[in-house]
C-alpha cells in the first residue's frame, strides 16, 4: 500500500497554460484527502484484524449467541409446574384436572398434604399448585357454588399473570359446562348466547418468538460493537499515545475519527450479512417480507450514529478502562428500555422520552417493520430521520468536543 | 504465601483505581444508574395497548361491550374505523397493536340466544406482547358472554339475575398469588437486577485491570518480581471484591428502600452468598484476562460473557422455565440462575441455607473453579 504522498511544497503543474490553476489543485487536494482516508481505514482494518481473539468473538456473537437465543428462549407460559393437591378423588376433580394440559401446564404429580404443596412451591420445584376441596363433586351436582384454589409462585408477574389468566378460563369454561348439563336445559355451546372469539395474528402468525429473539438479538449485538469498537480505537490511540502522533500530522479531526467509524462500520455490517444468511434465514426462516436493500441501509445508519455515541464516550475517556464503564452505562439501558421487553407506553413519562429518541427503539421498529411487516420507506421515514438526527447531533457534539480537547 | 506482599500488590491496584477518579467514580456511577435506570423503566406490565374497534352493528349491546375496551386500563383505546381495510396501514405503521371487529347482528343473535363470533386482530411483531393482550380478550369476552348468559337464562327461566349468574359460574377459580401478591413487577426486578448488574461489573473491573496492565506492558514488573503468581493474582483482586461488595450493599439499600421490594430472609445468608457470587463473577473476569491480550476484546468478551446471559438465561426477563432444553441447559452452566434463586429466595420467599443450600453450593464449586482455572492459566513466563 501507499504511504501518503507527501503534499506540502509541491505545486501542481498545470496542464495547459491558460487553463485556471486552482482545479488541478483542487483535485489533488482531494486526492490527497482521499489517500490519507483509505490509509487510515486501512490502518484500522490491520489493527483489528491483528486482534484474534476479538475477531473469534465478534464471528461467536455474530452467529452462534444469534442462534442461542433465537432457538432457545421463549416469552410464553409453556410447561408452567403444576402440582395437584386433590382431596375430593372424584370423577369431576380428575375431568377437572386433565384440562390442565400441556403446553401452558404441565402436571408434574400430586401432593398429599398442605405443607408440602407449600415446601415445593418454597423450593421453586412448582409453579402452582391446584388444590380442590373435598366434596368437590358433590356440591357440583347439587348445584352449590364450589371453588377451587390456584396458588401461584409470581415472583415473575407476566407468567403469574398468564397461568391466572388461562386457569380462569380452564375453570370457567369447565363449570359452564357443568351447569349445562345440569341444567338440562337445552343449552349447549352451539346454542347459547356465548362470545366466540377468532383472533388472527398479523405478521407473525404462528407466535415465533425465535423471529423476535434473533432479530432482537442480532440488533444488540450489533449495537454493542457499534459503540465499543469505534470507541475503543480511539481510546487506544489515546491511552497509548499514538493520539499525539495523529495530532502532529496534517489530518484534520474529521480524517481521524472517521477512518475509524468507516472500518468498523463496514465490519458491523458484513456480520449482520453473516447473520442474516447463515443463521437468521436458513435456522429460524425469519421472513423479509421488505426489501433486504432497505434494511442494510437502515443498519448502516445506525451503526454509524451508534458509533457516534462510541466516539462521544472515545473524547470523554481518558482510557480504556474508562470507554468499558461508560459503554455499559450507556449499552445496557439502551437494550433494556429499547422498547423490545418493555412497551414505552408503560414507562415513566422521562424515560419514555429518553426511549423516543434513543436511536436502538426506533432501528428495532424499522428493522422488525422491514422483516415481518414487509414496510418500506413510506412507513419508515420518520424512524430512519429520527436515526439519522440523533446521529448528526452526537456527531456535532463529539467533534467539537475532541477539537476543545486537542485543538 | 506471603501476607506483605499480597498487601502491596493490593494497595498498588488500589492506589492506580482511586488516582483515576473518572473510572472510580464510574465503578460507582455505572451499578448505581443501571439500578435506577432499568429500574424504573423496565416494567413487565403491558397496559395502554393502543387498540381500534369496528364495529359494525352499532347497537346498544355492541357499543356497551366496545366501552368494557374503552374503560378498561389495558387498552388505550385509539378509536373507531369504519372498516377492515383501515385497519391494515394502523397495524403496520404502530398506531395500533390490536383490533377488535364486532359482526353485524351482534345484538340480535346474542339476545336471542345464539353465539356470535368476535375478530380481534393482534400485531404479532412482538410475541409476548401479543401473548399477553389475547389473555386480556380472553378475559374480557368471558366476562361479557356470562352476563349475557345469566340474562338470557333469568329471562328464560323467570329466576333473577344473581340466581342465574351463580347457576352457570358453578365453580370459581381462587387465585392465590404467592411472593408477591399485588404483581407488582418492580418487586420482581429490582432484586433481579442485583444479579444482573454483580454479573457484569466485577469481570468488567478485573478483566480490564489485569489486561491493563498486560497491554500497558507494565505486567513485565510483575513477572520480573518476587511475587508469586497466586500473590498477585489474589493481591489483584482483593480491590475489585472490594468494591463490588460496597456496590452489593448499595444495590440492595436501592432495591429495600427505594424501591420498597419486601426482604424476608436472613441477611447473615445473604451476605456470604452475595459475596460468593461476587468472587465466581470476579473470577470470569480473571478466566477472561488470562484468554485476551488487548483491553478492547476483553471488553467484547466480557460484554458477550456476562451482559447477553444475565438477560437472556438468568431467568429476569424469560423465566428459566420457558427456555428450550438447549438454553436451558446454558442456563445451568452459568452462575447466574443460582444467584437469581437465591435473590428471589431470599428476597420474596424468605427461605434460606436449608432450602437453597444446593444454589450455593453450585456457586462455590463455580468459585473455585473459574480461579483455579485462570490461576492455572496465568503465567509469569509468557509464551510469546
Amino acid at each position: 500500500m501507499n504511504p501518503t504522498t507527501p503534499t506540502t511544497g509541491e505545486r501542481p503543474q498545470p496542464h495547459t497554460a491558460d487553463e485556471p490553476e486552482t482545479r488541478p489543485r483542487r483535485g489533488r487536494a482531494f486526492v490527497v484527502w482521499w489517500n490519507r482516508m483509505r490509509v487510515m481505514t486501512i490502518k484500522e482494518y490491520l489493527q483489528l484484524y491483528r486482534d484474534r481473539i476479538l475477531i473469534v468473538f465478534m464471528l461467536y456473537a455474530f452467529t452462534l449467541e444469534v442462534f442461542l437465543a433465537g432457538s432457545g428462549v421463549s416469552m410464553q407460559l409453556q410447561n408452567g409446574a403444576l402440582q395437584v393437591h386433590d382431596s375430593d378423588h372424584s370423577f369431576a376433580s380428575r375431568e377437572l384436572i386433565h384440562r390442565f394440559r400441556p403446553p401452558q401446564f404441565s402436571i408434574d404429580g400430586e401432593v398429599l398434604h398442605h405443607g408440602e404443596s407449600i415446601e415445593m412451591l418454597d423450593r421453586g420445584e412448582a409453579m402452582m399448585v391446584l388444590d380442590i376441596p373435598p366434596q368437590f363433586q358433590e356440591s357440583l351436582l347439587a348445584g352449590e357454588t364450589t371453588s377451587v384454589q390456584l396458588q401461584i409462585d409470581t415472583s415473575n408477574p407476566v407468567l403469574g399473570f398468564l397461568a391466572t389468566s388461562y386457569g380462569e378460563q380452564i375453570v370457567g369454561q369447565y363449570g359452564l359446562e357443568a351447569a349445562m348439563q345440569r341444567e338440562g336445559i337445552g343449552l349447549n355451546e352451539q346454542a347459547a348466547p356465548i362470545i366466540h372469539e377468532e383472533h388472527r395474528v398479523w405478521y407473525n402468525a404462528n407466535q415465533n418468538d425465535a423471529w423476535f429473539m434473533s432479530v432482537v438479538e442480532m440488533l444488540n449485538v450489533i449495537t454493542m460493537f457499534a459503540i465499543l469498537l469505534p470507541a475503543s480505537a480511539m481510546a487506544r490511540e489515546k491511552e497509548r499515545g499514538t493520539v499525539e502522533q495523529l495530532l502532529v500530522s496534517p489530518l484534520s479531526t474529521f480524517q481521524m475519527m472517521f477512518p475509524k467509524v468507516l472500518a468498523m462500520t463496514s465490519v458491523i455490517l458484513v456480520g449482520t450479512m453473516i447473520t442474516i444468511h447463515l443463521i437468521l434465514q436458513p435456522f429460524f426462516g425469519v421472513p423479509f417480507r421488505g426489501s433486504l436493500t432497505l434494511f442494510m441501509a437502515v443498519t448502516a445508519i445506525y451503526v454509524f450514529t451508534t458509533a457516534g455515541i462510541g466516539m462521544l464516550l472515545a473524547t470523554i475517556a481518558r482510557n480504556l478502562a474508562q470507554v468499558g464503564m461508560l459503554t455499559a452505562l450507556i449499552f445496557i439501558p439502551m437494550v433494556f428500555l429499547s422498547g423490545a421487553w418493555t412497551p414505552p407506553e408503560n414507562m415513566p413519562p422521562v424515560l419514555r422520552a429518553v426511549s423516543a429518541i434513543a436511536p436502538l427503539h426506533h432501528y428495532i421498529d424499522a428493522s422488525l417493520g422491514i422483516m415481518l411487516k414487509g414496510s418500506g420507506i413510506g412507513l419508515l421515514w420518520d424512524s430512519i430521520l429520527a436515526i439519522a438526527l440523533f446521529g448528526a447531533a452526537i456527531y456535532g457534539m463529539s467533534m467539537g468536543y475532541f477539537r476543545r480537547q486537542f485543538g | 504465601m506471603n501476607v506483605r506482599r499480597v498487601t502491596a500488590v493490593a494497595s498498588k491496584e488500589w492506589r492506580e483505581i482511586v488516582r483515576d477518579r473518572m473510572f472510580l467514580a464510574l465503578t460507582f456511577l455505572v451499578p448505581v444508574s443501571l439500578m435506577l435506570v432499568v429500574g424504573y423503566g423496565l416494567s413487565l406490565d403491558v397496559e395502554d395497548i393502543p387498540l381500534a374497534i369496528v364495529d359494525r352493528d352499532g347497537t346498544n349491546l355492541s357499543r356497551e361491550y366496545a366501552y368494557r375496551y374503552i374503560d378498561s386500563r389495558y387498552f388505550d383505546f385509539k378509536g373507531y374505523a369504519l372498516d377492515v381495510h383501515d385497519l391494515s396501514p394502523l397495524l403496520a405503521d404502530n398506531k395500533i397493536r390490536a383490533a377488535i371487529i364486532l359482526p353485524e347482528n351482534f345484538q340480535k343473535e346474542l339476545l336471542g340466544g345464539r353465539p356470535v363470533v368476535v375478530q380481534t386482530l393482534i400485531d404479532g411483531t412482538f410475541p409476548f406482547r401479543a401473548q399477553t393482550t389475547k389473555g386480556y380478550v380472553l378475559a374480557m369476552n368471558t366476562s361479557f358472554s356470562s352476563e349475557v348468559l345469566a340474562s338470557y337464562i333469568s329471562k328464560r327461566r323467570g329466576i333473577p339475575l344473581a340466581q342465574a349468574a351463580t347457576s352457570i359460574r358453578p365453580v370459581t377459580l381462587e387465585a392465590r398469588y404467592l411472593y408477591n401478591q399485588s404483581m407488582k413487577s418492580d418487586w420482581a426486578i429490582t432484586p433481579r437486577l442485583i444479579m444482573v448488574i454483580l454479573m457484569m461489573t466485577p469481570p468488567f473491573y478485573t478483566a480490564l485491570g489485569i489486561v491493563r496492565e498486560k497491554e500497558r506492558g507494565s505486567i513485565y514488573n510483575i513477572y520480573s518480581s518476587t511475587v508469586t503468581r497466586l500473590e498477585f493474582l489474589i493481591g489483584k483482586l482483593i480491590p475489585y471484591v472490594g468494591i463490588s461488595s460496597a456496590n452489593a450493599v448499595i444495590l440492595w439499600l436501592i432495591a429495600t428502600q427505594l424501591f420498597g421490594a419486601p426482604f424476608k430472609g436472613s441477611l447473615l445468608f445473604f451476605i456470604p452468598a452475595t459475596l460468593l457470587y461476587i468472587i465466581c463473577t470476579t473470577g470470569l473476569g480473571l478466566v477472561v484476562s488470562v484468554l485476551v491480550r488487548t483491553q478492547v476484546a476483553a471488553m467484547v468478551v466480557t460484554f458477550i460473557v456476562t451482559v447477553i446471559p444475565s438477560i437472556l438465561y438468568s431467568g429476569v426477563i424469560v423465566p428459566i422455565s420457558s427456555l428450550s432444553p438447549t438454553a436451558q441447559m446454558t442456563a445451568h452452566g452459568l452462575p447466574a440462575m443460582y444467584y437469581t434463586n437465591i435473590i428471589v429466595g431470599t428476597f420474596m420467599k424468605g427461605v434460606g441455607l436449608r432450602e437453597l443450600w444446593p444454589d450455593v453450593l453450585v456457586l462455590a464449586f463455580y468459585a473455585t473453579g473459574l480461579m483455579t482455572i485462570g490461576y492455572r492459566m496465568f503465567h509469569k513466563r509468557p509464551s510469546t
